[in-house]
């Protein structure tokens, strides 16, 4: 296994916030990073509805009004943050695909091999 | 009947700042009310979803709450009226604004339309063989140029059975299909409106039922480059474009929006009368769209390569 990548750091993501990490050659998050307390979940930035289709409506905004679920803006699907599972919407049923992180030192972490092949940082 | 086309969208939502920040920052004027206007007065309204004001919610996680067709006169919605309580209850509020449901279960009202007639200039290109768009010294290229919405222009629905719903606007609001993907709803203008589309629909399963997207008409190709631009500057995401669509023509680039709706700006849409015959096409990307761009980071060639005088 390769050294893991430092994404962000912990309180680069306000608890129960959503941030977009990894940027592609054009600057756009090809991974969401929710947070729950100390724990971090990470979510490749497409909707299973339909391909191409990235979650949010503007940078680093994911969530839905009451904070509760991520939120592909397109159509209003809503997937919950733990994991991942759309619970409403097009998508009903299906989930997002995980990337794998862990939280080390306030750091935020991820395996190369396991980030988008996109990722350009 | 003299429908001329969508007039207002209304929507209950449980990200209000946050959508009014985006319809503001789309180029819609903020009445104070929750109300966003385009130049002739349509609009869309956004209320918090708990709103006792707001028309029932759909069954599905749509946030689409009514639908509110502009009508030409009071002769229009008497003839609507007369038309539609044959078969269900139509509500006459003190204004004269009928309201009822589709047979898709859309909530959907009729007034006399508030758009207000708009004369403004259009686009102008100069084009080799034709007299100029332009005066001399007239500039094309206004970076700080306004982008304003000039017009609601069409809705596109989820719909559980298209054929019910194309069914009813069809027969009993009089629209008239343009053209058609095959097994998927047809694109449909009033009879006091020749744009290519104000309605289209789209076949899904029922747990999807509400609105695929709304676009407003701008003034030109240029001008939806301008606001479509501005919006991906403020971190906005692109759905979809920008492009040109088959049928109908338009130009168009579709935004996210925190109403969990797609908006979209158009532009430069067909016009059709009566002697036009429809056609049919099964619904692709091949057929969505004549081309298709994104939005990349600005950047110039140079003259030397890098790092050499
Ligand atoms: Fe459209």
């Amino acid at each position: 296994m390769t050294a893991p990548r430092a994404l962000c750091r912990l309180d680069e993501i306000a608890d129960g916030g959503a941030v977009g990490l990894c940027p592609d050659a054009r600057g756009r998050a090809t991974v969401v990073a929710v947070r729950r307390g100390e724990v971090v979940h990470a979510w490749r930035n497409l909707c299973p509805h339909q391909d191409r289709v990235r979650l949010g409506w503007r940078r680093d905004a994911f969530m839905n009004g009451e904070g509760t679920h991520l939120m592909c803006a397109a159509h209003g699907a809503l997937f919950r943050p733990e994991d991942g599972i759309c619970t409403s919407g097009p998508c009903i049923g299906d989930a997002l695909n995980r990337v794998h992180v862990t939280v080390e030192n306030g750091v935020v972490l991820g395996q190369p091999e396991d980030l988008p092949a996109e990722a350009v940082a | 009947m003299r429908i001329i086309g969508p007039d207002e969208m209304v929507f209950g939502v449980d990200t209000l700042e946050d959508s009014k920040a985006f319809l503001r920052d789309y180029g819609l004027e903020d009445d104070g009310t929750g109300r966003f206007l385009a130049l002739d007065g349509t609009a869309v309204t956004v209320r918090a979803k708990d709103d006792p004001d707001l028309p029932p919610p759909l069954p599905t996680n749509n946030n689409l709450r009514q639908t509110i067709w502009g009508v030409e006169d009071q002769a229009t919605l008497d003839e609507i009226e007369a038309e539609l309580s044959k078969d269900r209850t139509v509500n006459k509020a003190a204004d004269g604004t009928l309201t009822c449901q589709d047979d898709a279960g859309f909530e959907i009202a009729f007034r006399i339309t508030r758009r207000t007639e708009l004369n403004l200039p259009p686009e102008r290109i100069n084009s080799p063989g034709a007299a100029p768009g332009r005066a001399a010294n007239e500039i094309g290229a206004d970076e700080d140029a306004p982008a304003r919405p000039r017009t609601l222009s069409h809705i596109v629905y989820f719909v559980p059975d298209w054929e019910v719903m194309a069914k009813f606007y069809i027969e009993r609001l009089k629209f008239v299909i343009t053209d058609k993907f095959t097994n998927t709803g047809p694109f449909l203008r009033p009879q006091a409106n020749d744009d290519h589309h104000v309605l289209f629909m789209i076949q899904t399963p029922p747990y999807m039922q509400g609105i695929e997207h709304l676009a407003f008409h701008m003034k030109g190709p240029t001008e939806l480059m301008l606001a479509g631009s501005r919006m991906v500057k403020m971190g906005y995401q692109s759905f979809w474009g920008p492009g040109r669509h088959k049928f109908g023509s338009n130009w168009f680039w579709y935004f996210s929006s925190p109403m969990g709706v797609n908006i979209e700006y158009d532009a430069d849409m067909d016009k059709h009368d009566g002697d036009w015959t429809e056609r049919e096409a099964p619904m692709s990307p091949e057929n969505s769209q004549m081309f298709l761009f994104e939005n990349v980071e600005k950047w110039a060639p140079g003259g030397p390569p890098k790092g050499k005088a």
